[in-house]
């Protein structure tokens, strides 16, 4: 089974490893030019935009005369960036000096957009045909209670969900690939990476299943370049319009599907036609903001004697809050728990460290404790690090232990060998016994034989 | 790691707050007067929307509004914010912007046109003090409502000479701007410098350029205003060659290089008064031999 990694990579970094052929294609799309454009760092835009109605290439070293000496790191950056995504292309003349050249299907297409304007890849229905659409706030409540209660408590264990989702069997199971351990017979349990995940917050979430299923698609005889531009395209519909599936060919429909039941859509079937409805997770999809601005509202009150209170009714919450805190009574809306050493110790052996634990309580304060600083008190947060630390005094190394050395001459210079090496890690002369690392042990060995 | 919520983003997130000169004098004249730098109203605009249009294009967070400075009034032409798609968006949403702006643009220029004819004198000068104003009370706004706000400027695109009359609103205008670290950029687009720019961009960290061909200005817009806060940090920007600091006297509202300030409340005069018209406090004589050399500066006596 492949090691899953859980790193919140973006978008874009997806964009960017696609073959360069395909890049070039995607570029035909100036929605795609749009949200790579706005995926750039700082930086990067601007010199785009300064770049946009020139058509000769310009020098690298031009363009460094507009820095400031303090900038060069975040040139360098910008300069990679742009040249791994095929923005710049880098032009090499005779005497090795370098210019960029904006790409040109690129270029012209933000001329076009800046100029006269670009248009919506599907029109809105009009409002006469969708009888009544749900408000942005029902959907952004639907859009969360499909992604946590439906979506979440299933990946975690299919027994709990109420209302299945049409996922098919073998799509969970990628999902759940790497975040749940499946033994023979036993109920499946999250791994480290499944606690982790769940820490997350959702637009990584949500990037990470994005992720596998895009991966996926090829699997499923699906051109990734389409699906990640078809994904980006949805990305720029309004959220709370209502759009009309018929225009979509099938493989987008299916798409579609899938994307409803993870509730970045939402269908609507009307006497005749039948439309999807962007919740706000499919329009975050293309943000890459440092800072979620999409920050939720939070719900987490620590008080300093290690007590939590969790204003939220969510089973998903409550599954949170047990994996690192006792829960000890559920009220309607409110979950009362406390932080103990046994609860926390049962979370650092599952894989979760202090500092997911900090940043998920800090990330999730109720605004009325998310007002001060810092949101979580400094003495329980101390204690958690405190704990974590306590169960780090013991630390492993894979070791050789050797013994019944011939001589001592032979074991001392052995020792000195290992001590030379950085490996040695005990010895005892009166027995002469030598425990040494065991990424020494084949050399500690060649250079036993050679003693003999 | 973010803790600590802050009410800034740490991107690229900008509010432009952008103020147009529509001053018939300025743009009426601009063709004969000086063929050197001429630039018809109309081609300014076009150059100022694909602006703005690549502001919005940047960050899909990032905000513009548009502010129209007239002669007798000022007034919110654009509100990217409160921009909603209109029904009828066949053309997508950059069109229907543009010719939003327009239309608005034209409204205002009649409303102002009518404003002229109903007062009695005529006026010249743009009224800058006021845009700027409205400017800094929407991005007060701003910064009281809503967790998270985005970093904001004022890039003033002037065209018409200073009015004198304005100074103390103006300066008034540019010292609450510093308080709340609201940089004013300026680009100016008529034959001559700005004095009351030259000092805004001075004092708020602005900057201020006075673009040498004025049919590629888009590209000055693109390369120098364009640039975010963050950004600033790291980019060679224009710096000031030299910035005019001359006052209006408060009296006749004459610009003057020298003059008599009150010791008390620091008001400019260019002649010698009895009593400050501003804080009421009374001057002592003149001694005779000074007030004959009327150019020569010196503060009155104590009161």
């Amino acid at each position: 089974m492949p090691q899953v990694k859980i790193i919140a990579k973006n978008f874009m970094d997806m964009v960017a490893s696609l073959p360069e052929f395909k890049l070039d294609q995607l570029y035909d799309n100036t929605f795609i030019c749009e949200a790579v454009l706005r995926s750039l760092p700082a930086l990067g835009k601007k010199y785009v935009l300064q770049l946009l109605f020139i058509e000769k290439p310009v020098p690298a070293k031009a363009i460094e005369e507009w820095l400031l000496s303090n900038g060069v790191s975040k040139h360098r950056v910008a300069i990679d960036r742009l040249v791994q995504l095929r923005v710049f292309r880098e032009i090499i003349d005779r005497k090795k000096d370098i210019s960029y050249l904006l790409n040109t299907k690129f270029q012209s297409n933000l001329q076009k957009y800046i100029v006269k304007g670009g248009v919506l890849p599907g029109e809105p229905m009009p409002s006469s045909i969708t009888v009544r659409l749900p408000t942005l706030e029902e959907l952004d409540a639907y859009a969360l209670e499909q992604w946590e209660v439906c979506f979440l408590l299933q990946l975690i264990s299919s027994s709990q969900a109420e209302r299945p989702t049409n996922f098919s069997s073998s799509m969970m199971t990628i999902f759940q690939r790497g975040l749940l351990s499946q033994r023979d017979k036993e109920a499946p349990r999250l791994t480290v990476h499944g606690f982790q995940f769940l820490l997350m917050d959702t637009n990584a979430q949500l990037w990470y299943i994005i992720r596998e299923y895009i991966l996926n698609s090829e699997v499923r005889g699906v051109d990734t370049a389409d699906l990640i531009s078809f994904l980006l395209e949805l990305s720029f519909h309004v959220s709370g319009e209502a759009y009309n599936i018929n225009t979509l060919n099938e493989f987008q429909r299916n798409v579609i599907k899938d994307l409803a039941d993870l509730g970045l859509l939402k269908l609507q079937q009307g006497r005749k036609e039948s439309w999807f409805i962007p919740t706000k997770l499919v329009t975050n999809l293309s943000v890459t903001l440092s800072d979620s601005s999409s920050r939720k509202q939070g719900f987490v009150v620590v008080e300093t004697n290690f007590r939590t209170y969790a204003y939220s009714a969510s089973k998903l919450h409550c599954e949170i809050l047990r994996l690192f805190s006792r829960v000890e009574y559920q009220l309607p809306n409110l979950i009362v728990g406390a932080i103990t050493k046994e609860s926390l110790y049962n979370a650092f052996e599952n894989g979760i460290t202090a500092d997911q634990i900090i940043s998920f309580l800090q990330q999730n304060a109720h605004p009325r404790v998310a007002e001060k600083t810092p949101s979580v008190p400094e003495n329980v947060t101390d204690q958690i690090r405190l704990w974590e630390a306590d169960l780090n005094r013991v630390e492993i190394v894979s070791s050789n232990f050797y013994e019944e050395f011939p001589s001592r001459d032979v074991f001392e210079s052995a020792c000195d060998y290992a001590r030379e090496n950085g490996g040695h890690l005990w010895e005892d002369s009166k027995r002469m016994r030598l425990i040494v690392k065991a990424e020494i042990h084949m050399q500690m060995r060649e250079y036993l034989r050679r003693q003999k | 790691m973010a803790s600590v919520p802050s009410k800034l983003y740490s991107d690229d997130v900008s509010l432009l707050v952008v103020l147009i000169d529509t001053n018939p004098f300025f743009w009426g004249g601009v063709n004969t007067t000086n063929a050197s730098s001429s630039l018809s109203f109309s081609t300014f605009i076009a150059h100022v929307l694909s602006f703005i249009n690549s502001i919005l294009l940047l960050n899909q967070l990032s905000q513009v509004v548009v502010i129209a400075t007239g002669v007798n009034s000022c007034n919110y032409i654009y509100d990217s914010s409160s921009q909603t798609v209109t029904e009828n968006s066949e053309n997508g949403i950059i069109p229907a912007r543009s010719s939003q702006i327009l239309r608005k643009l034209e409204e205002f220029v009649s409303a102002d046109e009518q404003l002229s004819k109903d007062l009695s004198q005529a006026r010249v000068f743009s009224l800058l003090s006021g845009s700027l104003s409205l400017a800094l009370c929407y991005i007060q706004r701003v910064f009281r409502t809503g967790s998270l706000h985005p970093q904001p400027r004022i890039l003033c695109l002037q065209g018409s000479p200073d009015g004198p009359e304005q100074y103390v609103a103006v300066m008034n205008a540019i010292f609450s701007a510093q308080r709340s670290m609201v940089p004013i950029d300026s680009c100016v687009i008529g034959s001559q410098h700005s004095a009351f720019l030259q000092q805004a961009s001075y004092i708020t960290a602005g900057v201020y350029l006075k673009p040498q061909h004025l049919d590629g200005l888009f590209q000055y817009l693109s390369t120098v205003f364009a640039t975010d806060l963050l950004s600033r940090s790291v980019l060679e920007l224009p710096k000031p060659a030299g910035v005019d600091f001359r006052a209006s006297c408060f009296c006749h509202k004459k610009t003057i290089d020298m003059g008599y300030i009150c010791s008390v409340c620091l008001s400019i005069f260019c002649k010698h008064h009895k009593k400050c018209s501003t804080c009421g406090s009374v001057f002592g004589e003149a001694h005779p031999e000074v007030t004959s050399t009327s150019d020569k500066k010196r503060k009155t006596p104590m009161a």
